[in-house]
């Protein structure tokens, strides 16, 4: 029994460490390296870009390379558009999931741990300034999809590592955070809607 | 002597014998009653396959109660929920919870799809995959790859580039806007989220007891369910619930209405005969012939209809004029005088009988085994209760009954009316009657929508409304049944209703539907999906190899499939992936297989016309209202019954004309005039026509007509015991019936208040059209 309650604490303790650290600004900026390793793939898949998490807004993720292509996710929908045409759409208002993986997201983005806890079992470990987090999902039904995320970082998350079920692995690390400025500009703003 | 003593000992067998059938009938629980009203449509009219799809639906639903806990965020609607359902869980023999569920559920889904992944398309993919080229469909594919996040994929990359089967997981899926959530059933709207729990009642949704153990249950679990979550908000809504709330609305007014009445009842006749036991004889009389109306119409029909029971049991009502008459006859008399008495009586009191089992017997001739139903029972009821007066009282009633004070007031209050003729009353009422007629006749309308007989709480309905906008429901009241000889041909009957379904869809016709064919397509479409994949996704220059050479891999050749079998219907009938539409499927049918298509967002007169108007260009496929059904039941009744109410004045003419000769009209008219009164009062109020007036209608020609019999017996402006005697019936009858104009329940408010209308006016006009001669004036002539 106590042995239980030990273990609990270390893991509230682990949490509140974890967010202390982090900045969790309304707005962030950064830029990407994403590398996708698809299961019967020889190659890794590459690609490079930018990014903004806006509280209350959701995430632009815009690829430059190989192609320009931007996804938005907001708590309404998820859009993919290459040049000025729309590749995916997806509505929360017919499919619920969408919230869950926008919220997925930007919970990642913006390191959100208190949202992450309510999907995932939580552990790791916090140093003087960095830390590191494995996430694995509680419900079955998602763990069919995704087996395990990896967080790291400092003030920000800096890499995240997902591991899907079919075997393909993302690995995405993170560059020239800034919560500066706080506001969105007028063509952020345009972005998101 | 012996002949009347031997006919009311005959007579006591006869009761006692179905005292013992209806003692048997009701402690056993034997007693069958029908609810469905389509069951009292004639045969051939009656369509049996859809009664027997409503049946199967009502069935299943009736019991069932769905709840939703919630309106903030998840954690406080799942803390709300669990006390909810914890609150509910010592009372398992009232109610069973379904809430807790296995996570595992929606894994088990895809699991059990997964084998014929590459044979299920939505009607979206198979127009993409049929006019996208295939060099647009891989960069798609190739973008897709480059996402960090997006719809979940079942399988690696290359053995669905598209991901045709989350997509088709995720619209299969959409139907519902249920998901699990923490092993909890759960929904989310905005930014609002509930858990859903299923709530099953043991026992009849109808049975009082049931009734009456759920309710504070479920007022305790939301009071739990708010100490858990303050700001929570619950809906609930179910057959039960409504079924609760008629049963508390129905024993609100049973205790208001009905002990008023009864209180009247009985202080008048206590007052008007300074005894009780007239009342307790009339009570036993009009009990006899209830009980006899139910022993017979069980032995006839063997199910007894829930409307029989009601209006008949009104129609026996009648019977309370004949008991009311002997004993204002007896009024006065010494005790040995009840023979005679009963004798001079017995004619006009045949008479009086004969004239209202007239309008029942025509009934019986109507090709509507309802009506001929409550017309037999009404018969029988009002004969035995009229044998028991005519046998039984004079043995019963042997104590002195003088005359009151009361009732001579009363009686002598005859007096006091006025008489037509050449005079200023006559003209004033005429045109005050024909004014009231015109004006009637000039706002008169039918309605026969079954749903202005509900008169469930607004809190209910909001709630049902509520629930039903969550859950995006689809219409109970109207669908589509596909029918066909084997499982493939209905299913492939279904998709080309589909098919037709999605044209209107475009057109807004409707917001959705849902079908079994979502979900196990027929094996032809099955077969033209899976090469449809196999060439534009798998094949040598399909999807999967143009997206590859993008991508600089080399293309593994694909395994090739082994032809698979299609999905078969009961495979996935027996998997728990189908609960939620099961029902859907009414399996063996008649001599074949049937299922039933239910439509979304198709609300509005136009819209369901437009879906009505699919059904007969489709081989298999009908179109069933309920409603509308109901409705049209309605309407055949209401004319049916008019029919016979006009030919039941013909005959009650002629026979009156028998006994009085040309003074018969005296007798009717002012029934007669009374009830296009009634009908124009109602107009007037704005009252819509509906079968509960009309047969309250022929009620009042029963009892009507009866006043103008005792009274042209006796017309005399002198005579107490005629006046007393149709006072004290009317005023009975008001007490009984007409307060139920008061009753929130539109049924029995229309009843009440065309009885209420109909009853008085015909009481009232009566002594204005007997005749002018009084006692000296006879002596003259």
């Amino acid at each position: 029994m106590l042995f239980l309650l030990a273990l609990a604490s270390h893991a509230a303790d682990l949490m509140v460490d974890v967010r202390s650290r982090l900045g969790q600004p309304a707005v962030l900026r950064g830029e990407f390296e994403q590398s996708k390793q698809v299961a019967g793939f020889k190659k890794a898949l590459l690609s490079k870009g930018d990014f903004l998490v806006a509280r209350d807004r959701g995430v632009i993720w815009r690829t430059r390379e190989p192609f320009a292509s931007v996804l938005k996710l907001t708590p309404h929908e998820i859009v993919a558009t290459q040049g000025s045409e729309i590749a995916f759409r997806l509505s929360a208002n017919t499919e619920p999931s969408v919230r869950v993986i926008n919220g997925l997201m930007f919970s990642m983005l913006n390191g959100d741990i208190a949202a992450l806890a309510e999907q995932f079992k939580i552990a790791g470990t916090a140093e003087a300034k960095s830390w590191s987090l494995t996430l694995v999902p509680k419900q079955a039904a998602f763990a069919k999809i995704l087996t395990r995320i990896e967080l790291s970082g400092d003030v920000y998350v800096r890499r995240i590592a997902m591991d899907e079920a079919n075997g393909d692995r993302t690995v995405i690390q993170f560059h020239k955070q800034t919560p500066e400025p706080a506001k969105l500009s007028a063509d952020e703003v345009a972005q998101f809607d | 002597m012996s002949r009347t003593r031997w006919l009311a000992l005959g007579w006591l067998v006869l009761v006692l014998a179905m005292l013992g059938h209806n003692a048997w009938l009701w402690t056993g629980a034997r007693l069958q009653l029908d609810t469905d009203v389509l069951a009292m449509l004639p045969l051939d009219e009656r369509d049996a396959t859809v009664q027997h799809v409503t049946r199967q639906l009502t069935d299943s639903a009736s019991r069932r109660i769905v709840v939703l806990v919630g309106g903030g965020d998840w954690s406080g609607a799942r803390r709300a929920a669990d006390a909810y359902a914890q609150a509910l869980s010592p009372y398992d023999q009232v109610v069973s919870v379904r809430y807790r569920v296995d996570d595992a559920m929606a894994a088990q889904m895809v699991d059990f799809f997964q084998p014929w992944r590459n044979q299920l398309l939505t009607t979206q993919q198979r127009h993409m995959l049929g006019s996208q080229p295939p060099e647009q469909l891989a960069a798609r594919a190739v973008e897709a790859l480059y996402r960090p996040m997006g719809m979940p994929r079942v399988g690696v990359w290359g053995d669905d580039p598209l991901n045709l089967f989350g997509t088709w997981l995720a619209t299969r899926a959409g139907e519902s806007r249920v998901r699990v959530a923490d092993g909890r059933l759960s929904l989310v709207d905005g930014e609002r989220h509930y858990a859903l729990l299923m709530l099953d009642q043991r026992g009849s949704a109808f049975s009082m007891a049931a009734q009456e153990a759920l309710m504070p249950i479920l007022a305790h679990a939301k009071q739990q369910a708010g100490g858990a979550m303050p700001t929570v908000e619950v809906l609930a809504i179910g057959v039960p619930l409504y079924a609760a709330a008629a049963a508390a609305q129905g024993q609100h007014e049973m205790h208001t209405i009905g002990a008023g009445s009864l209180l009247g009842i009985v202080l008048l006749t206590l007052f008007a005969f300074s005894a009780i036991r007239p009342r307790l004889l009339v009570t036993l009389s009009i009990a006899v012939g209830l009980m006899a109306a139910i022993s017979v119409c069980v032995l006839l029909f063997e199910r007894l209809h829930l409307i029989t029971l009601v209006f008949g049991a009104s129609l026996v009502g009648v019977a309370e004029n004949y008991g009311t008459n002997y004993f204002s006859n007896r009024l006065g008399r010494d005790p040995s005088e009840r023979w005679h008495m009963l004798r001079e009586q017995g004619s006009v009191m045949w008479l009086a009988m004969l004239t209202t089992a007239i309008g029942y017997a025509l009934l019986a001739l109507t090709p509507f085994p309802g009506l001929r139903q409550i017309a037999v029972f009404s018969a029988v009821g009002l004969l035995a209760a009229f044998v028991t007066v005519l046998w039984w009282f004079p043995f019963l009633d042997r104590g002195t009954m003088g005359a009151t004070r009361l009732a001579l007031w009363i009686g002598s209050r005859r007096a006091l009316w006025p008489v037509l003729g050449r005079n200023r009353f006559t003209l004033v009422f005429s045109l005050l009657a024909i004014t009231l007629l015109v004006l009637g006749a000039r706002s008169i309308r039918v309605n026969d929508d079954i749903r202005l007989l509900q008169n469930a709480p607004p809190e209910l309905i909001n709630q049902q409304m509520r629930i039903g906008k969550l859950l995006q429901l689809p219409s109970p009241g109207q669908f589509y049944l596909v029918q066909g000889s084997n499982q493939e041909e209905v299913l492939t009957r279904e998709e080309a209703l589909k098919a037709q379904l999605d044209t209107l869809q475009a057109h807004g016709g409707l917001s959705g539907y849902q079908a079994i064919s979502d979900w196990v397509p027929s094996a032809r479409q099955q077969g033209a999906d899976a090469a449809m994949v196999e060439r534009v996704v798998q094949g040598a220059a399909g999807v999967r190899a143009l997206a590859m050479a993008k991508l600089g891999e080399t293309a593994k050749p694909m395994a090739v499939p082994a032809p698979i079998e299609p999905l078969r219907l009961d495979a996935w009938l027996s998997s728990t992936a189908s609960e939620p539409f099961r029902q859907q499927w009414l399996g063996r049918f008649g001599d074949g297989y049937a299922s039933i298509v239910l439509l979304r967002g198709i609300d509005g007169a136009d819209k369901l016309e437009r879906a009505a108007a699919l059904a007969p260009g489709l081989p298999g496929v009908r179109w069933v209202d309920t409603v509308a059904q109901v409705s049209d039941v309605m309407a055949r009744y209401r004319y049916r019954m008019g029919g016979v109410i006009a030919a039941s004045y013909g005959l009650v003419f002629a026979a009156l004309a028998w006994r009085f000769g040309r003074k018969a009209w005296r007798a009717l008219l002012p029934t007669a005039l009374a009830s296009c009164l009634t009908l124009s009062l109602l107009a007037v109020l704005g009252q819509p026509l509906q079968l509960f007036n009309v047969l309250a209608l022929l009620l009042i020609l029963g009892m009507g007509v009866d006043y103008g019999i005792f009274m042209l017996e006796q017309p005399d402006r002198d005579a107490v015991r005629p006046f007393l005697s149709v006072t004290l019936a009317a005023a009975s009858t008001l007490l009984a019936f007409g307060l139920l104009a008061l009753s929130a329940t539109p049924a029995l408010r229309a009843f009440g208040l065309t009885m209420l209308f109909g009853i008085g006016l015909s009481w009232l006009l009566t002594p204005l059209f007997l005749p002018a001669t009084i006692k000296p004036i006879q002596k003259v002539e």
